[in-house]
């Protein structure tokens, strides 16, 4: 067990042939929770799409180590059983799989992982419906086909849900914010502040300070063309509100 | 004036022969099998893919396990063509057996050597509404053989039924050529399964007849995932007013294996509306054909139809074939059609990895996604399970 959860170090990666992040350094202790706070297409998707081991991206140098291991070479599914979760900025649609079979196969995927027994049904229901009453999510949207015809919200919820139940020592929200109304936005920063935990870290990615207001960050890094340009605590994010990203502009800071 | 028939034609032409099948006979030495010239054959050339025919199929006591179980069915086993056992029809149920070539004529080889080289057919009238599943158990056993075995189905008015074939049997390079005609009375109610798991050294030729009356209900769906070459072809007429039929389809095909389902539905009469949907999955070196051909006559008004064909290619070495042809002679109808060939979304795969899902996992649940359309209106349980066993059975 590493007293650091996940360490980034000097990340570069490639997109077709442009350097998308260039050189990320970023340190997040066990239980702590950072935000990282950047404008539109400063490469914040990227990073949390290379943590989460999405292909189309050339890591051309630097390592990821997740509680001490580097997981550069696990695919997606390894670093999820290894403990990462991704909650997407846009969840994905996919009709024809049931949300239940969906989490139940997730579930089920994390529990393999770590040598168990697969989940009984009642044991699964009970803790679907549980973890689902918490997240204002009824058994209409359940039955649905997976995200399909769910709203901005239900999405985000639905995110928060699975994180609950899959039970991550180190999650990711990319843009959890975008698309949620204000009571939206309570529920689900609820939902993640009811996961925080002295073995469990956070890194929020968001361009706004409002969420902040909700999920409370001990550390908050500005992240501009490609890489991490100052940290502090949660009064930079405050800064940030009242001045923009101006001054961190390529020779301005 | 006849043609210079190849080796396969003329062992047919001789069979057709011995069977005292004399005018089929004249018939067949003048075309042949059917070429690429062909149309509805375009794509599944028998002059060129009948490589040898087998010996006319005898009866024998062999026969294989069930390739697929319906529990609690009322089941009728046919070996090679021929009725062999029936329990006590439920009620509602008359069966018997009337003379082979239950087909309409038509300008078409597979069906005038069924018709004339089908000695008996199964015959089953259905009076009423019939609770018990009824399965065809068809079976191909015994050494590779040439059957020809036929079933006409009639449902009276007002009657309702759920029929499965099944086609499955001895692993050897049979060429099995089936007829199934079906009517469907006034305001009755059908559901007409038919799976195909021969072995994968036969060659499965089945050629189906809707007869689709007045305010009849049709469903049907068609699964390949069994042969070396697998050809069905339909043929739905409505004949009756505000009728309706969903027609769909599956074929599941692997290796090398020539899959082909070509549809034929003429909406002769106004008011009647049908949907046609056909997917494929392939893997390995396999193909798979789609041909969907939809005629409005001119006084079928008010005619509304949709056909969509898709493919799911798993393999960069399959091929999908795919054409529809709509002939529309009246001028107020929806008649529409679509096509979609393509390779699992890795989006979707992404997202499921991302929860701990295998990739081999991620990708079945996602063909499963892919196959849910089809399967999701089969209300019956017990049928539901089987097309998700053999599926299942696909995909592993």
């Amino acid at each position: 067990m590493s007293n650091n959860m996940l360490e980034i170090k000097n990340l570069h990666v490639k997109v077709e042939d442009k350097e998308i992040l260039k050189g990320v350094n970023l340190v997040i202790p066990r239980g702590e929770v950072h935000a990282i706070m950047g404008r539109n297409g400063s490469g914040k998707s990227t990073l949390s799409y290379v943590l989460a081991g999405k292909d189309d991206y050339e890591i051309t140098s630097g390592e990821i180590l997740l509680d001490g291991e580097n997981i550069l070479d696990l695919a997606p599914h390894e670093r999820a059983t290894a403990g990462l979760f991704l909650a997407f900025q846009y969840p994905i649609e996919i009709p024809g799989v049931a949300t239940m079979t969906f989490l139940k196969a997730a579930m089920n995927a994390q529990r393999k992982a770590r040598g168990e027994e697969e989940l009984s049904t009642p044991d699964f229901m009970r803790e679907v419906k549980t973890a689902a009453a918490s997240l204002n999510i009824d058994n209409a949207m359940l039955k649905r086909p997976l995200n399909v015809g769910f709203s901005g919200g239900e999405k985000k919820r639905a995110e928060i849900l699975q994180m609950e139940l899959l039970k991550p020592k180190m999650c990711i929200f990319d843009e959890t914010d975008s698309g949620l109304d204000i009571d939206a936005l309570k529920i689900v920063s609820e939902g993640v502040n009811s996961m925080r935990g002295a073995n469990r870290s956070m890194l929020v990615i968001t361009h706004y300070q409002r969420l902040l207001n909700y999920i409370v960050p001990d550390v908050v890094h500005v992240f501009s063309d490609g890489k991490i340009v100052e940290s502090g605590d949660k009064s930079l994010a405050l800064k940030l509100e009242a001045k923009g990203y101006a001054d961190y502009d390529k020779g301005a800071a | 004036m006849s043609i210079k028939l190849n080796k396969s034609e003329h062992i047919l032409f001789e069979q057709l022969v011995a069977a005292g099948a004399k005018n089929a006979a004249e018939i067949f030495a003048k075309s042949g099998l059917p070429t690429r010239r062909i149309e509805q054959y375009h794509y599944s050339d028998l002059h060129a893919l009948l490589a040898d025919i087998p010996q006319v199929g005898e009866q024998t006591k062999q026969v294989s396990a069930p390739a697929l179980r319906i529990a609690g069915a009322y089941r009728i086993l046919m070996v090679n063509g021929e009725v062999q056992t029936t329990t006590v029809a439920p009620a509602g149920v008359d069966v018997g057996t009337i003379d082979g070539g239950v087909l309409s004529k038509r300008n078409d080889v597979i069906i005038s050597l069924n018709n004339a080289l089908s000695k008996d057919a199964l015959m089953l009238k259905l009076t009423n509404d019939v609770d018990a599943i009824i399965h065809i158990d068809r079976r191909s056993e015994g050494d590779a053989s040439h059957i020809n075995g036929s079933v006409k189905i009639s449902l009276a008015d007002n009657s309702s039924a759920t029929i499965i074939e099944t086609f499955s049997g001895s692993d050897a390079a049979h060429l099995s050529n089936n007829a199934t005609s079906v009517s469907i009375g006034k305001n009755a109610k059908a559901t007409h399964i038919i799976v195909d798991l021969s072995s994968k050294k036969a060659r499965h030729f089945h050629s189906i007849e809707y007869d689709i009356q007045a305010k009849a209900l049709l469903h049907s769906l068609i699964v390949h995932s069994g042969s070396t070459l697998a050809r069905t072809q339909l043929f739905a007429a409505f004949n009756g007013e505000k009728a309706h039929a969903d027609l769909s389809g599956l074929m599941l095909v692997d290796d090398t294996q020539h899959s082909d389902i070509t549809i034929d539905v003429l909406h002769g009469v106004p008011n009647t509306t049908s949907t046609e949907t056909y997917k494929t999955v392939l893997r390995g070196q396999s193909k798979s054909i789609f041909q969907g051909k939809i005629i409005v006559a001119k006084d079928a008004q008010k005619t509304d139809a949709k056909m969509m064909s898709q493919a799911l290619m798993l393999s960069d070495d399959a091929q999908f074939l795919t054409k529809p042809e709509l002939e529309i002679f009246a001028d107020d109808v929806i008649c529409g059609h679509g096509a979609t060939c393509g390779e699992l979304d890795e989006n979707h795969l992404f997202y499921l990895m991302s929860r701990g899902i295998a990739p081999e996992v991620a990708k079945s649940m996602l063909v499963r996604a892919f196959l849910e359309e089809l399967f999701d209106p089969i209300k019956n349980e017990i049928i539901h399970e089987a097309l998700e066993s053999i599926a299942d059975n696909w995909l592993t």
